[in-house]
């Protein structure tokens, strides 16, 4: 597996492209690896993070013609430490939460999930799926509240035959594009005024690179902090 | 996997010294064969997936341990282990029994790594049974199915009762 760094969502990019970061959650084994391989198929090339136990997959792709590419962040079993790493959660722009339909459990903790996610990112697009329900169809007759209550989609989908898969990524894509052109995080918007100000004050200054970092690291405290 | 005109009919172990056995149909010469394949160095500390690795790799014995699913060779090579550290049969059978179960109510975040590697197998034979991929005659990329059109959802999940449900935060 290619070993990487972290990549830095915020730095703008002088290919065209918008990057987001979207990061998958939930219990163990309810299928987060094999949905994200579902969707992306042969694209599937896991990149191991140097510093921190995480998988990234990226992804290439183009909404309403804006070149998109996507870092889909998958947990590499980390959630099994309760507590994932706060590098998990930075400049994430939309985030998977995914339960098994043949574990009660695993949707019994959706709400720690959640509100580990709130902690860190309060007000970024959380989309809620229901995966496996290849084993037992009729799952899908019948209301889960969990959704609703905390107003984000729902989508019933199994990893296995691929229902509804593509639908649940494109999704998320979208409103994490959505979410990176229009943040509603407050951190978010101290972060992109950061960037204009510097694009406007620091024009000639060299090594913006290790400022950007200053930043990150910032915002990673910050974003802690205000929650 | 190429096509085999071997069918497993039964699996087992040798424990002195440690062996897979197996019982198979050989229906290209019609004939039942059993085959065992010893585990040289293989002991209590033993990695069992890279004894896994090494049998398929071994050109003696893959053609015959490919007719063996993962969870099986998985259960096998633990019992010998088990027997390898003191455990009694019985009480090995009854661990690999329990690995070999998923439960609605268990909590896989908080299992050790071996069991949550067992019950992740358990539910891959699910995943590959139901499983489409491309060269499928019925396999589609972009499946979408709106399963909201249904009027009233009739039926609770009576997943959102209890005590243990959604606290507000």
């Amino acid at each position: 597996m290619a070993q990487v760094a972290q990549p830095d969502y915020d730095k703008p990019d002088d290919s065209g492209e918008v990057r987001v970061k979207v990061i998958c959650l939930g219990d163990s084994a309810v299928g987060k690896s094999k949905l994200v391989e579902r969707f992306l198929m042969d694209g599937y090339k896991p990149q191991q993070l140097s510093t921190f136990a995480l998988t990234l997959f990226n992804h290439k792709t183009e909404i309403d013609g804006q070149k998109v590419s996507v870092d889909f962040w998958d947990t590499a079993g980390q959630e099994r430490f309760n507590n994932m790493h706060p590098s998990y959660y930075h400049q994430a722009h939309a985030c998977i939460l995914a339960f098994d339909t043949t574990r009660k459990i695993t949707y019994k903790n959706m709400p720690n999930w959640l509100k580990e996610l709130r902690e860190y990112r309060p007000e970024i697009p959380c989309l809620c799926a229901a995966n496996k329900i290849d084993v037992d169809p009729s799952v899908t007759k019948k209301s889960f509240n969990f959704a609703k209550k905390h107003n984000m989609p729902f989508y019933f989908v199994s990893a296995s035959d691929g229902t509804n898969v593509v639908k649940l990524f494109r999704d998320a894509i979208k409103a994490a594009v959505k979410y990176k052109s229009n943040p509603t995080d407050i951190m978010d918007e101290i972060m992109q005024e950061l960037e204009n100000f510097e694009l406007e004050t620091g024009k000639d200054k060299a090594g913006g690179d290790t400022e950007d970092k200053d930043q990150a690291a910032a915002a990673d405290e910050n974003d802690k902090a205000s929650s | 996997m190429t096509t085999s005109t071997l069918q497993l009919l039964k699996c087992g172990v040798r424990f002195d010294p440690p062996a897979l056995v197996i019982t198979y149909k050989d229906w290209k010469a019609n004939k039942l064969r059993r085959r065992t394949m010893p585990l040289r160095n293989f002991n209590k500390n033993s990695n069992i997936e890279s004894t896994i690795k090494d049998l398929k790799e071994n050109p003696r014995h893959n053609r015959f341990v490919q007719l063996l699913s993962m969870a099986q060779f998985h259960r096998l090579l633990s019992i010998i282990k088990d027997k390898l550290s003191g455990l009694s049969l019985e009480a090995s059978i009854a661990r690999n029994n329990d690995m070999d179960t998923v439960r609605a109510d268990e909590d896989l975040n908080k299992v050790d790594s071996e069991t949550l590697v067992r019950k992740k197998l358990q539910m891959d034979s699910t995943f590959e049974k139901n499983k489409k991929q491309p060269g499928d005659p019925d396999f589609q990329y972009n499946v979408e199915v709106d399963f909201e059109d249904v009027v009233g959802k009739v039926e609770s999940s009576g997943w959102d009762s209890g005590e243990d449900s959604d606290p507000d935060f």
